[in-house]
């Protein structure tokens, strides 16, 4: 039992050291900082508004606040997955030479960039108060629930193309264009009753479409909406189990490719 | 006594491709792929099976190229065996590329506190250790600076420390160290015979009979792949040396 615990400690510490290994280096011998998590989502923020807003004249109320509220946990997700093609292939001498769980390697790329999301709240909180019903108890009861929700899927898919890219790096540009088609494709810029019927389909196939909405409900109304929560946790898993299968099916040969 | 490592009929193969497989290729042979059959391939490995007892040391020897590393790493548990068993019971420490988990942009310090994580011990416990670790090493002032910034020797003689403070149970050695100058490497031998002599069980590679003869208590001789003699260091050694080619 206390073996266990110790294992368990272990790897939590494990964990939490890669993490922040993972956001210590990334902003190493840069002027500002930790800063650069704050201010990148709002430059291309500020680009979007003024071409949507200002040039494109879109006739929404608080269309920033819209934007931002699903941009935001968008960009944990496709930050995640673009970073994680290099997970695995840039650590190869840790991966060669010392015996440890390797899916770390991707946990803590995913988590690193959660710090992200985590700075940017304080901005939809503000926004909230402004121009939408401020934040209340489900805040508190959904975010920690779709948090999970979108660590399971952007963990199941970044396990796969980690280690997808390991045997063929042309992954790596798969995913760059793939992330950029998807941001098209759900309904971050626009909402998805402006879609015409006959292609909303293809947006609701998307998972994400479920969960951007779910962020969006929450931050922008402050309402839960199960459904699209449900529908995001089903797939999450789903993701989730596929990318464990792949990581560990395809794993055990990863020395013998990078 | 117990064997802390069981080797039961090991096979270990590499691909061999001539040229790195493209996507499309990937797509067209994926049934193939999937029951990993590469066309050329080269067996490291050959039905290799012994044991290690607690407390142990064993010497491998064997020319370039025999399996030895391939051994240490399969036991380590960074690459898999094609076929057969491999058990380990203790916590393993490597000194096979030392530093290998040294991030170039991070201080000494936050270097140490990550390896030692990764070698085995909690957070907590390489805090303990930490000023005995910097102490070992002689880096002095410069644990808080990049270690991009040391010299070699510096560097490993901060990776040495780590590892042997890690409280190991099993040690993987491959080769002797060559640790820093020679005072240095006076210490860093010291320190790993006190562990072999204090009862840590040791798998020792090395291409230094002497040392082998000098600090083992049983010694396997890996020759392509195959072990061609085992036992007593003395007599293994006589064995491989008047092996000719």
């Amino acid at each position: 039992m206390g073996m266990m615990n110790r294992e368990f400690r272990r790897k939590k510490d494990l964990l939490w050291l890669l993490t922040r290994k993972e956001i210590t280096l990334k902003y190493k011998r840069t002027v500002l900082g930790i800063l650069w998590s704050l201010l990148n989502p709002l430059l291309f923020a500020i680009v979007l508004v003024i071409a949507f807003k200002i040039f494109m004249r879109i006739q929404m109320e608080n269309y920033t606040f819209f934007l931002l509220s699903a941009l935001f946990p968008w960009n944990w997700f496709s930050a995640s997955v673009t970073m994680s093609t290099g997970t695995l292939i840039g650590n190869v001498t840790l991966i060669k030479k010392i015996h440890f769980p390797r899916h770390f390697l991707v946990l803590s790329t995913i988590l690193a960039q959660l710090v992200n999301l985590i700075f940017a709240l304080p901005i939809i909180i503000g926004f909230s108060y402004f121009y939408g019903k401020g934040p209340g108890m489900n805040w508190v009861l959904t975010i920690p629930i779709l948090i999970v929700i979108q660590f399971f899927v952007t963990t199941g898919i970044c396990l796969s193309i980690s280690l997808v890219n390991a045997y063929f790096r042309d992954m790596e540009y798969i995913i760059g264009v793939a992330v950029t088609m998807l941001f098209w494709m759900t309904p971050i810029i626009y909402p998805l009753n402006i879609v015409p019927e006959p292609y909303r389909i293809y947006l609701i196939l998307n998972p994400l479409t479920y969960l951007i909405t779910a962020w969006r409900d929450i931050f922008m109304s402050n309402s839960i909406d199960w459904g699209s929560i449900g529908i995001s946790f089903g797939s999450s898993l789903i993701f989730l189990v596929l990318g464990v299968f792949v990581f560990q099916r395809f794993g055990k040969r990863l020395d013998e490719v990078i | 006594m117990n064997s802390i490592v069981e080797i039961k009929d090991v096979w270990k193969k590499f691909p061999m491709r001539r040229e790195k497989a493209g996507f499309k290729e990937f797509v067209v042979n994926l049934p193939k792929f999937l029951k990993s059959s590469p066309n050329s391939h080269f067996w490291a490995l050959k039905g290799v099976s012994f044991k290690v007892k607690q407390g142990e040391c064993l010497g491998i020897i064997g020319k370039n190229g025999a399996g030895k590393s391939t051994l240490l790493s399969l036991i380590l548990g960074t690459i898999y065996p094609t076929k057969g068993d491999i058990r380990v019971s203790q916590k393993i420490t490597p000194l096979l590329e030392l530093g290998a988990g040294f991030h170039p942009d991070l201080t000494g310090r936050e270097n140490i506190l990550i390896n030692g994580v990764l070698l085995g011990l909690t957070k907590d416990e390489v805090s303990e250790r930490m000023e005995e670790i910097i102490a070992f090493s002689e880096i002095g002032e410069f644990i808080d600076m990049p270690v991009r910034t040391y010299s070699s020797g510096m560097y490993l003689r901060l990776a040495f420390s780590v590892a042997i403070h890690t409280a190991p149970e099993l040690l993987l050695i491959d080769e002797i160290l060559s640790v820093g100058d020679e005072a240095f490497q006076k210490k860093s031998k010291d320190a790993l015979l006190n562990l072999i002599n204090g009862g840590v069980t040791t798998l020792f590679v090395s291409h230094q009979m002497s040392a082998v003869k000098e600090i083992c208590d049983r010694a396997i001789w890996l020759d392509g792949g195959e072990i061609r003699g085992e036992g007593e260091p003395e007599r293994v050694v006589e064995e491989y040396l008047r092996c000719p080619g």
